[in-house]
């Protein structure tokens, strides 16, 4: 049957991908359908049950100034928030929090539900329809036909999963979900690149079963930190604390003795796992020398016994995983609730992807997440979130939108995936990042709702608390440049409480504010100092900026150096073969990945900088020719 | 197609030819041409002018030529040097450029822009394609040919330690619910200073490029009747030779400096060196023996006729005893006896006449050998000045991350930076690498 109602854009597949691309289509006033096999795992978070961390804290913040869910989701959810590196500097700070799972899929539910222009459908995806390279619409298992010119594809682990526990595997999507396997059928007919990953999780626990008074306890940051630019600790649900306990030489014996039946040491998995997040047989394997692993004890929900002990992801059989669990210090006496597993399932080479995570080979056809062989929840929501408004965009045959590199972690995160595809499922570090010291949590909003806001993602409220906050930054840092003290109007202790030394001329208070050991609340203490900004956010703002500006005036002039023919765009029919002097690597290369611009043909590996000049010289060659024709 | 940044470059072929081009182009360059002439210049008019040192002092003395964009062979504001033909002095005039915000020319870049900018016409396109191709393959080739034996095995020393630091850095940074302080289990700061150190003798056994900046410093034992003076201008021969006596600031130092194909010899006259109670002359000797110390040969002259005087001999004694020394008999055209070189046991015996000219190639060469200078092509001196260049942006950068300690993620930031000047001679280290780095190094993830 063809649906009656023709849409915008279709989004296939509820996860955090899903959700961010629905809504944001959706926010964009698109006539926008989200397509789930099952509308109670609606924003489901399948691993473990924490949002943010380093460089993931960033892109949550990302999403949040693009009006995207994930933040104001969690702050609703949040049962333990801490900002991690606090210690360190602003750059490197980033928020995480350990989230409530029921509260968390209710946040994002509610969103889904009440967003305008977005309807929910259940029913799993089985086909898609084309006419020619172009995208028409999806087929569902009982062959619903439903039409659009956007088509957003966020399958996640389902295609062609294969779950293993111990030597007995199985097809599934993730635990208890069924694989989407005609799907992935009809995706390789389509003949895009596909390689296979693997994931895993551990076994969870019921918490009653659990000795916590031989555990190490792990609070929450008090006052807790908020994740939301218009969010506030308020809105947060209890908190209560994690635990620390570890593996012993017994945990790693009985480890070392299951070995023979694991799936990954026998060859069975064939999938790459990611490095940064290793099995426990991994951890004992690679790194035999150590004898301890630290398990962090990550409570699922507040209505819920269960708990995610971190750091022991394991796919042996289960009598090993029931040993090495109880050989911990406090967990004795655990009792298991679910196996741990490993998950196999395919994904696509992103190098066959734009910067808008459109298909290069199928018009209108989008894939945001795990599909894409990147990790974790907040790479999926952030590239969700790119791939609904461009699907937005696509549909309204607008001009796609990306940001660059030195605009926004997820600008880092697409470049790399389409210029450099992925060995291991990608997740985000802030070291992957050349502008660490720009792309900061605290800034996320100054660098992106401006555009959100022109792209139609950002909501009338979002833009005046941002409006609001971005001016009285603004005035304020003005305040302080013109602001003078001098050593008359400051004594001497006054002057030793805050600076730390005697004021030996006239200073404007913006130039005090740029000693390291200056902070925005102390200056205002001076004598003559005046009235301060009482918003946290916009002192936070006006201090770091005034703390890192030598650096961030150093990193603009490096990008603007960089940057001369970084957008310059080759035409995607480009005839590699007939450009003169490059060798033929890069021209196989090149023709491989079929580069969008100058700039990502340079990030490809073994493109050399004389490769991109003949680039440049073919380029103008080119457009003399065009040029000598149309005249 | 406009690219921003101003380039340079040595455009007339290596050797010693008469005249040396510097050429330049960008925008906006007649600031910085005001800067280097201390005057403004009238477009396409060819000026006489002094090329000026940041202190303004004089490098060299030339034609300065200035076309404004688009009106020159790039399309953009093109300046050019003509100087004296001599390498040092083209790399102190390029060096200066360099100074006032130019960077250098890649191979075949200055064509590039032409090209680019409407300058050559399409019939040129694939000979362009061409000398890229041909400038980057020499280039590469320079690179790899600087690049063999000690000075790439001590990059790559540095590089690993370097790497090493950063991978203990970014794991603190990315990982900081791990169970250890990367940093403080390691010592970082230890092992930041002893990159440094390393990367300070790496920088300082790179001679070659070195030597064209601050020459050769020699020590000159010899009485004032053999002849020193007509020696060391028939030394400089033809060359730009600047002979000049600096006094120092007692009337006994004296320091003199020639060049030999455009490498600069500086000349420790220890005729001043002898005891004395004057307290100013004192403190003269104290500093021509403190240049002693940084010397890399003694150049003892003398007379053909007469040998080794005593207090020829007094000198020698108290010179740092591992200084290799040349000696040279001169006025052999008064004796039966052919120029020649004979060496045994560390000691070179040259036999010259500056008056008939005679032995004085040898002696160059010789000079030249012992001071450190190899001969090669201008393209593989290129490259290795880019290896100074580099290195010595990787010092700036490790020297501002000791003072960043404190504040890791500047720490970090300069770090990386040294890594990405270092990335010019070593290739590419991306952080990917360096995420590989830290996953097989330490145990980290949940």
């Amino acid at each position: 049957m063809l649906f009656p109602t023709q849409f915008d854009v279709i989004v296939v597949g509820g996860g955090h991908a899903g959700t961010e691309a629905a809504l944001a289509a959706a926010r964009m006033e698109r006539k926008t359908l989200l397509l789930t096999h099952n509308i109670e795992t609606l924003g489901q978070m399948s691993c473990n049950p924490a949002i943010g961390g380093i460089g993931k804290g960033h892109l949550v913040k990302e999403i949040d100034a693009l009006g995207g869910a994930m933040a104001a989701a969690t702050d609703e959810g949040g049962i333990q928030f801490r900002i991690l590196n606090s210690s360190k500097g602003p750059a490197v700070r980033a928020t995480r929090a350990q989230a409530d799972r029921l509260l968390y899929k209710q946040a994002i539910r509610r969103r889904l539900e009440n967003q305008p222009n977005l309807w929910l459908f259940q029913q799993a995806v089985d086909d898609f329809t084309l006419a020619g390279d172009q995208i028409t619409g999806v087929v569902t298992q009982l062959g619903l036909h439903f039409e659009a010119r956007a088509v957003v594809l966020t399958a996640g682990t389902f295609l062609a999963g294969l779950v293993h526990v111990g030597q007995s595997s199985y097809q599934a999507g993730r635990a208890g979900d069924p694989p989407a396997i005609s799907l992935a059928h009809r995706l390789r007919e389509l003949n895009l690149p596909s390689g296979r990953l693997k994931t895993g999780t551990p076994p969870r626990i019921d918490g009653r079963s659990l000795d916590y008074s031989v555990m190490t306890e792990q609070p929450g940051d008090d006052p807790a930190p908020v994740f939301s630019y218009l969010g506030s600790a308020s809105q947060h649900p209890q908190q209560v604390s994690c635990w620390i306990s570890y593996t012993n030489e017994r945990t790693h014996d009985i480890i070392r003795n299951g070995l023979d039946r694991s799936p990954l040491y026998t060859g069975v998995i064939e999938g790459v796992g990611p490095r940064y997040c290793p099995s426990i047989e991994d951890k004992i394997m690679r790194f035999a020398d150590k004898d301890t692993h630290q398990i962090f004890v990550e409570p699922e929900g507040l209505t819920t016994h269960e708990i995610y002990p971190n750091g022991i992801s394991t796919s042996l059989p289960f009598d090993v995983q029931y040993a090495l669990v109880r050989s911990m210090k406090g967990f004795e006496n655990a009792h298991i609730t679910r196996p741990g597993y490993a998950i196999e399932y395919d994904y696509f080479d992103p190098r066959g992807l734009k910067s808008s995570l459109e298909t290069k080979s199928i018009k209108g056809l989008f894939f945001a997440g795990q599909i894409n062989g990147t990790t974790g929840y907040e790479e999926a929501a952030a590239q969700g979130l790119l791939a609904g408004i461009n699907a937005g965009l696509s549909a309204a045959e607008k001009e796609a939108w990306s940001p660059s590199r030195d605009q926004a972690y997820l600008g880092v995160m697409v470049d790399d995936l389409i210029t450099r595809g992925v060995s291991e499922p990608y997740r985000m570090f802030t070291s992957r990042a050349e502008y660490r010291l720009l792309l900061r949590e605290d800034n996320a909003d100054l660098r992106l709702t401006e555009i959100g806001r022109e792209l139609g993602v950002v909501d009338d409220e979002r833009w005046a608390r941002f409006s609001a906050k971005r001016d009285a930054v603004a005035q304020e840092k003005e305040r302080l440049k013109s602001t003078w003290v001098n050593p008359r109007m400051v004594d001497i202790a006054s002057a030793e409480r805050v600076l730390g030394q005697a004021m030996e001329r006239e200073y404007s208070l913006l130039d005090l504010l740029r000693r390291p050991q200056v902070g925005y609340q102390s200056l205002l203490t001076l004598p003559g100092a005046g009235e301060g900004v009482s918003d946290p956010q916009v002192a936070e703002q006006v201090e770091i900026q005034a703390k890192y500006q030598g650096y961030i005036e150093r990193q603009q002039e490096e990008i603007e150096r960089h940057h001369h023919y970084e957008a310059l765009r080759l035409p995607p029919d480009m005839d590699y073969s007939r450009v003169h002097g490059l060798s033929i690597e890069v021209k196989q290369k090149l023709a491989q990945h079929k580069p969008e611009t100058l700039g990502q043909a340079a990030r490809i590996s073994g493109v050399t900088p004389a490769a991109i000049s003949l680039l440049l010289v073919y380029l103008k060659r080119m457009q003399g020719r065009m040029e000598r024709k149309s005249a | 197609m406009a690219s921003a940044d101003t380039i340079a470059a040595v455009a007339t072929a290596p050797g010693r030819g008469g005249i040396g081009v510097v050429r330049i182009s960008g925008h906006g360059l007649e600031a910085l041409a005001r800067t280097l002439l201390g005057k403004p210049l009238r477009p396409r008019l060819a000026s006489l002018s002094n090329f000026l040192e940041h202190d303004g002092s004089v490098i060299d003395q030339g034609i300065a030529l200035y076309f404004p964009a688009p009106h020159s062979f790039t399309g953009e504001d093109v300046l050019e040097l003509q100087g004296h033909g001599g390498s040092a002095v083209m790399q102190r005039l390029l060096k200066r450029c360099l100074a006032l915000g130019a960077r250098l020319a890649e191979p075949g870049e200055f064509t590039r822009r032409a090209f680019l900018n409407d300058k050559l016409d399409l019939a040129q396109a694939e000979s362009v394609a061409d000398l890229i191709d041909a400038a980057s393959e020499e280039a590469a080739k320079s690179a790899v040919r600087s690049l063999q034996g000690e000075f790439s095995l001590a990059v790559h020393g540095v590089v690993e330690r370097l790497i090493e630091l950063r991978m203990l850095v970014e794991a603190c940074i990315d990982f900081p619910d791990e169970d250890v302080d990367f940093l403080q289990a390691a010592d970082a700061l230890g092992k930041l200073s002893h990159v440094q150190a390393q990367l300070n003798q790496l920088l300082a056994k790179a001679k070659q490029g070195s030597l064209l900046r601050e020459g050769v410093h020699v020590v000159l034992v010899g009485q004032p009747n053999v002849g020193k003076s007509s020696l060391l201008n028939q030394l400089a021969g033809d060359e730009v030779a600047i002979v000049t006596a600096i006094a120092g600031t007692t009337r006994d130092t004296v320091r003199e400096e020639i060049e030999i194909q455009g490498v600069p010899f500086h000349i420790i006259d220890t005729a001043g060196l002898r005891d004395t109670a004057c307290e100013v002359e004192q403190i003269g000797i104290a500093r021509t023996w403190a240049a002693v110390e940084k010397a890399t040969l003694v150049l003892l002259l003398l007379d053909s006729r007469e040998g080794i005087t005593p207090q020829d001999e007094a000198i020698l004694a108290r010179l740092p005893p591992k200084l290799p020394v040349v000696q040279v008999f001169n006025k052999i055209d008064l004796l039966p006896r052919k120029a020649g070189i004979e060496q045994d046991a560390g000691v070179t015996r040259i036999f010259v006449s500056a008056k008939s000219g005679a032995g004085l190639d040898l002696l160059r060469q010789n000079l030249l050998q012992m001071g450190g200078w190899e001969q090669t092509g201008e393209g593989a001196f290129m490259a290795r000045e880019r290896h100074l260049r580099a290195l010595e942006q990787a010092r700036a950068s490790l020297e501002n991350a000791a003072e960043n300690w404190l504040q890791l993620e500047f720490f970090a930031e300069e770090l990386k930076l040294a890594q990405n000047a270092l990335n010019s001679i070593t290739g590419e280290f991306g952080a990917d690498d360096l995420l590989g780095e830290i996953f097989s190094r330490f145990c980290i993830g949940k």
